[in-house]
């Protein structure tokens, strides 16, 4: 049944909607760049905002029954400021609160807790401006610096779009051989040698597709093909080679012009026979055209 | 067929774990009311909206964080000096210390790399993390050594302790070194006149003292009127005193 359906083999599985690789522009995405994105989306971040329970069964409060344990993680709302700073995890939560026991529950909207404040990354030697939260430092402190943070820490963790580039500029910055330090040769090796095991898990080509949102992903790509097959208008060709048939043209036109001044100057010695021999040349050469055989001044001066 | 209805039993016996907090803080939540169970390996079930009900666990801003332990690159004032390892609050550790450049964190690697050298332990530069405080502190005040009017005196090491103790500084009479011209009164040209004493602190830092001299008279009739606020003035160098040389 499955062989005769437009989609084939695919139905073995359960009919499922074409996502946004599957079609369109998304299909041409390559594999580095699918792999940034299962692990920037489709993988499950560390709990932030709730207390994952490690047992694999649990008695309830009251009834004491015994039920296994779902961990379901809390939805969280990532907001246009969250790519703009680096929250470190966290993220808007939408829910309700019940605040008596005897009242109706109202919305509530669980907002981090936002400071701006200054990060430093050794790799690119330079210091940021962002916004973060006391997370954000806690993290840091833990990594022991910016740099390690952001290295150690998987997108999925990250969550911001602004965190993640700045991930793409050390890991290039790193492969390139940290340019910015080039002054310094010594601490140049010093970043290098500290650094140098976070590039293991990447290739180049990966390392060049991460940290694009999906957008910016799709307009790298369009450029790429945009460059990749250069048209170039009928016009142009054929005007080429209209210029070299005309060269060609010339050049033979060139060397022609040199018999007439000959043939003058032979009827000016023989006047009787020039017209006899000039003829006879003419016709003879299978080389000329009849614009040459027409020689006016030939025969006026006879 | 019939729909599995799920119904929760209002549960009254519940512990409240409830924080009524006002403050947004970084935020630890859980369920009032836990979503139904779904089968192994399948996506979980719709929700209601009493699944949406989250009760605060925890308030990690008003924990107490611990202290940052950092190796320090060069001598901070107040802090230590080269190769410490100090543990200090993690604001005053992230914005002093690591933005500037100061300190790295406490690894073995970098407690090698900053750890002092034979040749900057004989040199000892500094006596106590604290002294540079003192000496800054010392050297932004005004000192106002106040000297009869009427009997004659030399100035001595002793009238710019007691001026000094009227101040809130406490030292001994070997620490203070006077300039070595001799200064002698009561001589009202020399009112409101400036010169400079060296305090030397744990025999190593040397702070250096701006002291103005002012005369006095037990007999109120006779005393000089007084100037609101005089440090703040701006006045003249003594003549013939220069201020003493820093002893190496």
């Amino acid at each position: 049944m499955a062989h005769a359906t437009p989609q084939g083999v695919k139905l073995l599985n359960g009919w499922k909607r074409p996502g946004r690789f599957d079609k369109g522009l998304g299909a041409q995405l390559p594999e580095a760049y699918r792999k940034f994105w299962r692990e920037w989306k489709l993988t499950t971040p560390a709990a932030v905002h709730y207390i994952p329970k490690e047992q694999q069964w649990e008695r309830d409060e009251v009834t004491h029954a015994i039920k296994p344990v779902q961990n379901i993680p809390l939805p969280l709302i990532d907001t246009p400021e969250s790519h703009r700073g680096i929250w470190g995890g966290e993220a808007v939560i939408k829910g309700f609160q019940k605040r008596e026991q005897t009242k109706r529950r109202v919305p509530h909207f669980w907002v981090p807790n936002l400071r701006r404040s200054v990060v430093h990354s050794h790799v690119l030697d330079c210091y940021m401006s962002v916004v973060v939260t006391e997370r954000t430092l806690e993290q840091i402190h833990e990594c022991h610096g910016f740099d390690h943070y952001l290295l150690k820490n998987r997108a999925c963790d990250l969550r911001s779009a602004l965190a993640l580039k700045l991930k793409r500029e050390v890991l290039q910055a790193l492969q390139n051989g940290v340019p910015a330090l080039a002054d310094e040769p010594e601490r140049q090796q010093e970043v290098l040698k500290e650094y140098r095991r976070y590039l293991e898990p990447y290739t180049p080509e990966e390392i060049d597709w991460y940290g694009h949102t999906y957008l910016e992903a799709i307009r790298k790509l369009q450029k790429q093909l945009r460059e990749a097959e250069k048209v170039v208008p009928h016009k142009l060709e054929f005007r080429g080679k209209l210029i070299e048939q005309l060269r060609q043209a010339g050049i033979s036109e060139a060397g022609k012009l040199e018999k007439p001044d000959a043939l003058a100057a032979e009827s000016s010695v023989e006047h009787k026979d020039s017209d006899i021999e000039a003829l006879t040349k003419l016709e003879s050469s299978p080389s000329s055209s009849w614009l040459s055989k027409i020689n006016p001044f030939g025969k006026k001066e006879t | 067929m019939l729909k599995n209805i799920y119904v929760t039993p209002l549960n009254l016996l519940k512990s409240a774990t409830s924080l009524q907090q006002q403050v947004r803080t970084t935020f630890v939540l859980k369920r009032k009311y836990d979503p139904p169970l779904h089968k192994t390996n399948e996506k979980p079930r719709r929700m209601r909206a009493k699944n949406f009900i989250y009760e605060l666990v925890d308030d990690t801003l008003v924990k107490k964080r611990p202290n940052i332990e950092v190796v320090l690159k060069t001598f901070v004032e107040g802090v230590g000096d080269k190769g410490d390892v100090v543990s200090m609050k993690p604001h005053f550790v992230y914005n002093k210390l690591l933005l500037p450049g100061l300190a790295a964190y406490n690894t073995p690697e970098n407690v090698a790399k900053y750890a002092k050298t034979e040749a900057e332990k004989s040199t000892v530069k500094h006596s106590s993390p604290y002294a540079q405080r003192t000496v800054n502190m010392l050297e932004t005040i005004v000192l106002a050594v106040v000297m009869n009017k009427d009997e004659p005196w030399v100035l001595e090491p002793w009238h710019i302790k007691a001026s000094l103790r009227k101040t809130g500084f406490y030292c001994r009479e070997e620490c203070i070194t006077l300039p070595k011209e001799r200064i002698e009164g009561p001589d009202l040209k020399k009112e409101n006149k400036d010169f400079y004493c060296t305090v030397t602190i744990n025999k190593l830092e040397q702070a250096r003292l701006k002291c103005r001299l002012h005369h006095w008279s037990t007999d109120p009739s006779e005393r000089l009127p007084y100037v609101l606020e005089h440090w703040k003035l701006q006045s003249e160098p003594l003549l013939d005193v220069c201020s003493p040389e820093k002893t190496p």
